[in-house]
Formats: structure tokens, C-alpha cells, sequence
């Protein structure tokens, strides 16, 4: 009955209805993109940290991992120690380096790695990176080298563009194509024998990385271990997922700050229309109200009717909002992945669904709190008045 | 995470030798390092400052408002080129050179004819191409507007048309004293567009002070001069304008409606 007379309430103004409707399922769309932005930005750089189970970067002392130009001398020293720990089961050294494809005339950026780990990519296609001069690159270096699986090229480091002069020069054969989780998108990457990388370099990078990825095992503490890296080894930083979350969180603050002011004005938006739509409604059937008193509708009944219109107003708009949002967070994911320096697999916008339960839950409360001060002032309506007053106007 | 972007200079408060080398640092490096003008510091181009050499801090500076600096929260050392060179074993060389020139056109171009192994660019391109951060930001705050335009468009349809409605009474006692439709729909267009007026008014007002905070705060958290939020005469004349288009149209759409009405019809009758 109560539901009835609600709804009815509604249908009778439809225009109106469908209005307010409209201006919640924008608000909703809203909330629930802010929502997912404030947790799926974080989650998404977590996820990609964890990608390949790695739990720890070990970087130059006071830099982020592939921050700056530091690198780490003295590596394989550093890896037979960090090896010697129980708790950690595989270290993977990485250097990264400019090279340049000489026929081609690319600059690339180069990841010298253990072959045997495969941290920073995955295989597409091919064999992993191996002997000595054997290397995976991604779509991108392929596209601009003009070359393919199969194909060998010259590369060299350290390459000076006005004497044409470098450090080292090898020919290489493309073995693989990968995927390369934390290269932007566009941006040519190739994967190089570690060995071969540092030989290139000269001896500027002779037994130097840039920084160690580290697995540590099942069920122990990570901070645990990296405590006892920074004891260990005072040259580096080393850094785990939470302490890389703290820093992402440092560095992209400003999108979880943007997140919650434009989620808190859009939830604004939502309760002020809803509450402003059912307080005119009830304005307008305060005859009604009254005469419905006097036959002996209880107040809690009056309460419990205008209550439900306005959630019926902001439920009708969530569910509509809940897919606008989604196209929206769509379009707005499309915008930010032109953003420099990040990686392309990252997501500014991830849908999950304790967000939509979330931002439904946030506007149902709204709805229902949208409801209670008319609905409050229905109930205590003095009926006898009300009804002269409506009987003269 | 971006590759490659600067060498890093570890620092360390020295108290050996006697220094020449002088450097400046910017204030929020000084102020972490609790280091003064004549302290005397151990610069390294590698952490731990194995292979280092000693400056005597000489000035201490403010940082300039760079919005490309602004997230990275990176500390600045400024020495002397030569100083860096030597430290970082670089020899002759340098990343880049800034030309002045009373006449750029013609400099770039006699520049690039002989260029070997570098190129030149104009100041403005290398701004747009080093501001790719900013053109997407901008994207999505444009595009966040956009949502935001909308949602408050259609809250303002939706009051204005209920305000027009709530006076269907005092429309219906003025077309039975013989005022005319058009009369009515002039009062009522020109009381929406009025309430669109004072509510734009007072939305400036808080939006001003809105971007008050905003600068306030991220000026704290980044230490930056930067302005983060600008509210300017164009912002507000759009505001205003849209509000007033929309209030015009929400009173002409509530207004006609009514007026089509028999007055007693308005009345209940």
C-alpha cells in the first residue's frame, strides 16, 4: 500500500520525476567514478607491482626505483648477499640503458635482466631472452625498427649523435616479442642479456644495476626483509609494496583528493535534489496528508510513504547512474592514458564491485535522509488546521 | 614510472677540507637538510658519496612556479657547470644550451643549417612538447566539467521549474484579474532569470573562495608559488550566462505551461 502510494506520488508529476531522476543518475555517475578512482588508482599500481610475485625493489640510496640515473655498483656482490638470505627466493638485477638501433636510426630504452626470471615481461611470442645476444622486444620497438621475430640487428650504447661514437656495439637477434609491464604506452622497450647490457656500457655500468626485484617467501613479512636489505646494505633503499603505495600515494595525491571533493559534491547534489523534489511534493499534498491523518493513517504510515519516494527517486537514479558511470569512467580511462612517464597497463578508473556497492549504499542513504525532513514535517501536520486552511484556500 | 629523467646527486653535511665550490639549494632542501648559507656539503653523483667533492652552500632559493615539477617533489642543487661536469665525469659536455636572441626565427634557422648531431627549438615548442602532463590533465578536467555542467544544469532545471510551479495559485489569481499570458510569462522568465543571477552571484562567491583553499592547500603540500586554481572573468561570465540561459528556459517551459491552463483549473476547481 505504502509502495503504491509512492509511487503513485511519483507518477503523478512525471516530468518531474524523470528530472530528478536524471540529476541523480549523473550524480551517481559521478560518485561511482570517484569512488573507483579513489581505490582503483591504487590498486591497479599494486596489482602491477605484484604482477610477477615480486615484492621488493632494491634501489640506489634515497631514489625510486628507475627514478633517476643512479645505479647500484658492485651488483653480483649485492646479489650473493641478498641471496643469502632464506627468506628471499629469487632476485632478479635490472639495468636500464638508452641504446640505439643503428640501420633503423631508433633510440630504445634496454632492460638488462637475468633471462632465467623474465620480471619486467611477459612472452608473447618467440623464446625468452637467453644467450648472450639474444633479445625480446615489444610491438613498439618492432613497429619503429621496421623489424620482426627473427631478425638481427646492430645496437649500440652510449651513442653520441654529433661524433657517432659508442661504448659498445653487438648484433642481436630478435628471439621474443613481450609484453613489458611498466613501459609506457608507445615507448619502445627491448629486453638484453643482463651480462650483455653491462658489457655495452662500458664501464660506466660495469657490474652496476639499476635496481634488484626481489621474491620473498610465502608467509614471511616483506618489511621484515627489506629492514634487513637497509641493514645489510646501507648503498641502497629498498622498498616494499606498502612503502611503494605510500609513495605512489605521496606522488598521485592529488587524484584521490580530486576523488573525494568530487565525490562529496556530487553526493551534495543528489540528497539537495532529492530532499528539494519530496519536500515541494509534500508541499503540495499537504490537503492530502491531512485528510489521510484524519481517517486514521498513522504517522509512522505518512512517514514511511514519503521516505520511500525519496529513495524510489534516488535508487532509480543510482541504477541508471551505476551504467552512466561506467561509460563515463570508460571515456575518462581513455583521456588519462595519455599520461606521461606511467605505465600503459595501469588504470586510473578500475571497476570493482564493492565501489558500485559503495556509491549505491552512499546515495540509498542519501535518498533515505532526503526523506526524512519532509517526511517528518508531514507527520506533524496539525490535521484540523491543515484542513481549514485547505478547505478556505 | 618515467626512465631516465635526472642524475641524482646524494648529499651529505661535510666537515672536512677547505671548499671553494660554491652552490645553491632550494629552501625545502634546506630546510630538510637543516642546512645554512656558508655550511659546507659533500656532493656525490652516486648514493654514498664515495666519489664526492665538497660545496659551500652560497644561496639559498626559492623554487620557481614549474608546473612540470610539481608532483615529483624532487629536491634542487645548483652548481656551477663546470662543477657538475667535473663531478659527474662528463667532460665538455651539456644537455642542452638556452639562446637568447632579438631575432629567434632567423637564429633557429642558422642554427639548424648547421647543425651536427643536435637541433634547435623555439622556446614555445619545447613548452608543449615538455607539458604533455597538463594538456591530458586539462583533458580531464574538461571533461569532468562537462559531467559536472550537466549534473548542475539539470538541478537547476529542476528547482527553477518547481519554483515556477509552487506559484501556480498566485498565476492562476492574476490571468482571473485579467493580466495577460504574456505579462505572466515576462514576470515569471524575468523572477528565473533574476533567482539564476543571485544564485550564479553567490556560486562565485563560493567558488572564489573555493579556489582560495584549493591554492592554499596544494601550495602547502607541493611548497610551490604555483597557482592551482584560477577563477577568472571568463569562468565566471560562462557560469553566469548558463545559468541565466538555463533559468530563462526553465521559467518560459513552466511559465507556458501554466498559462495554457484555465486559471480555475490552476486553482483545483
Amino acid at each position: 500500500m505504502r509502495r503504491r502510494l509512492a509511487i503513485a506520488s511519483l507518477t503523478r508529476r512525471r516530468a518531474r520525476s524523470l528530472l530528478a531522476v536524471l540529476g541523480v543518475a549523473v550524480s551517481g555517475a559521478l560518485l561511482l567514478d570517484m569512488v573507483m578512482l579513489a581505490g582503483g588508482m591504487r590498486d591497479s599500481f599494486r596489482q602491477l607491482l605484484l604482477v610477477r610475485g615480486f615484492q621488493l625493489r632494491v634501489a640506489p640510496k634515497g631514489t625510486l626505483p628507475f627514478d633517476t640515473q643512479a645505479t647500484i655498483g658492485q651488483a653480483s656482490e649485492i646479489t650473493a648477499t641478498l641471496r643469502t638470505n632464506p627468506d628471499i627466493v629469487v632476485v632478479s638485477p635490472i639495468l636500464g640503458l638508452k641504446l640505439h638501433a643503428l640501420k633503423s636510426n631508433v633510440t630504445t630504452v634496454a632492460i638488462g635482466m637475468d633471462g632465467s626470471v623474465q620480471a619486467d615481461y611477459e612472452l608473447l611470442s618467440g623464446s625468452p631472452v637467453g644467450a648472450r645476444d639474444r633479445i625480446v622486444a615489444n610491438q613498439a620497438f618492432l613497429d619503429a625498427a621496421h623489424t620482426r621475430v627473427g631478425d638481427t640487428i646492430d645496437v649500440v650504447a652510449g651513442y653520441d649523435t654529433q661524433l657517432r661514437t659508442y661504448t659498445g656495439r653487438r648484433r642481436m637477434a630478435i628471439v621474443g616479442l613481450g609484453r613489458f609491464f611498466y613501459t609506457a604506452a608507445g615507448e619502445s622497450v627491448i629486453a638484453v642479456p643482463l651480462a650483455t647490457l653491462q658489457a655495452m656500457g662500458g664501464p660506466a655500468t660495469a657490474d652496476r644495476v639499476s635496481l634488484f626485484m626481489a621474491k620473498v617467501r610465502d608467509g614471511v613479512d616483506p618489511d621484515a626483509v627489506r629492514q634487513w636489505i637497509e641493514q645489510k646494505l646501507p648503498r641502497v633503499s629498498a622498498l616494499s609494496t606498502g612503502s611503494a603505495l605510500q609513495q605512489f600515494d605521496q606522488r598521485m595525491g592529488y587524484f584521490r583528493q580530486l576523488a573525494v571533493i568530487l565525490g562529496s559534491i556530487s553526493l551534495g547534489v543528489g540528497f539537495l535534489l532529492v530532499t528539494t523534489l519530496v519536500t515541494v511534493s509534500v508541499n503540495e499534498r499537504i490537503g492530502e496528508i491531512a485528510v489521510m491523518r484524519a481517517i486514521g493513517v498513522s504517522r509512522h504510515h505518512v512517514v514511511e510513504q514519503i521516505v520511500l519516494e525519496g529513495v524510489a527517486l534516488a535508487l532509480a537514479g543510482t541504477i541508471l547512474g551505476m551504467g552512466l558511470g561506467l561509460i563515463t569512467a570508460r571515456a575518462f580511462n581513455a583521456i588519462l592514458a595519455d599520461f606521461p612517464g606511467l605505465p600503459a597497463a595501469f588504470q586510473f578508473f578500475v571497476f570493482r564491485p564493492r565501489d558500485a556497492y559503495a556509491a549505491m549504499s552512499m546515495l540509498a542513504a542519501a535518498g533515505v535522509l532526503a526523506g526524512i525532513y519532509p517526511a517528518w514535517r508531514a507527520a506533524s501536520l496539525p490535521v484540523a488546521d491543515t484542513l481549514h486552511g485547505e478547505a478556505i484556500a | 614510472m618515467s626512465r631516465f629523467v635526472a642524475i641524482a646527486l646524494t648529499l651529505a653535511v661535510a666537515h672536512i677540507g677547505s671548499a671553494q665550490q660554491t652552490i645553491a639549494i632550494d629552501e625545502r632542501l634546506a630546510a630538510v637538510a637543516h642546512l645554512h648559507i656558508g655550511d659546507r656539503v659533500l656532493l656525490s653523483s652516486e648514493p654514498g658519496g664515495v666519489r664526492g667533492d665538497t660545496f659551500v652552500v652560497a644561496a639559498i632559493t626559492r623554487r620557481g612556479a614549474d608546473p612540470s615539477e610539481v608532483a615529483r617533489n624532487a629536491y634542487r642543487v645548483r652548481l656551477h657547470l663546470g662543477d657538475l661536469q667535473r663531478l659527474l665525469g662528463a667532460g665538455d659536455k651539456v644537455s642542452r644550451f638556452a639562446v637568447a636572441s632579438s631575432n629567434a626565427p632567423r637564429t633557429l634557422a642558422a642554427i639548424n643549417d648547421v647543425a651536427f648531431g643536435f637541433r634547435a627549438y623555439p622556446s614555445a615548442e619545447i613548452a608543449v612538447r615538455t607539458s604533455k602532463t597538463f594538456r591530458v590533465l586539462r583533458r580531464f578536467h574538461w571533461a569532468i566539467g562537462v559531467i559536472t555542467i550537466v549534473a548542475s544544469a539539470i538541478f537547476l532545471l529542476c528547482i527553477l521549474l518547481l519554483k515556477v510551479d509552487e506559484r501556480r495559485r498566485d498565476i492562476a489569481a492574476l490571468r482571473l484579474m485579467g493580466v495577460s499570458r504574456a505579462s505572466v510569462i515576462t514576470m515569471v522568465v524575468c523572477e528565473a532569470a533574476l533567482i539564476s543571477l543571485v544564485g550564479t552571484g553567490l556560486g562565485a562567491i563560493v567558488g572564489w573562495i573555493g579556489s582560495a583553499i584549493i591554492n592554499w592547500h596544494y601550495q602547502g603540500v607541493y611548497q610551490t608559488p604555483l597557482t592551482f586554481s584560477l577563477v577568472t572573468p571568463g569562468i565566471i561570465a560562462f557560469a553566469t550566462v548558463l545559468s541565466i540561459v538555463l533559468g530563462i528556459g526553465a521559467g518560459i517551459a513552466a511559465a507556458t505551461k501554466l498559462v495554457r491552463r484555465p486559471p480555475l483549473a490552476l486553482l483545483g476547481r
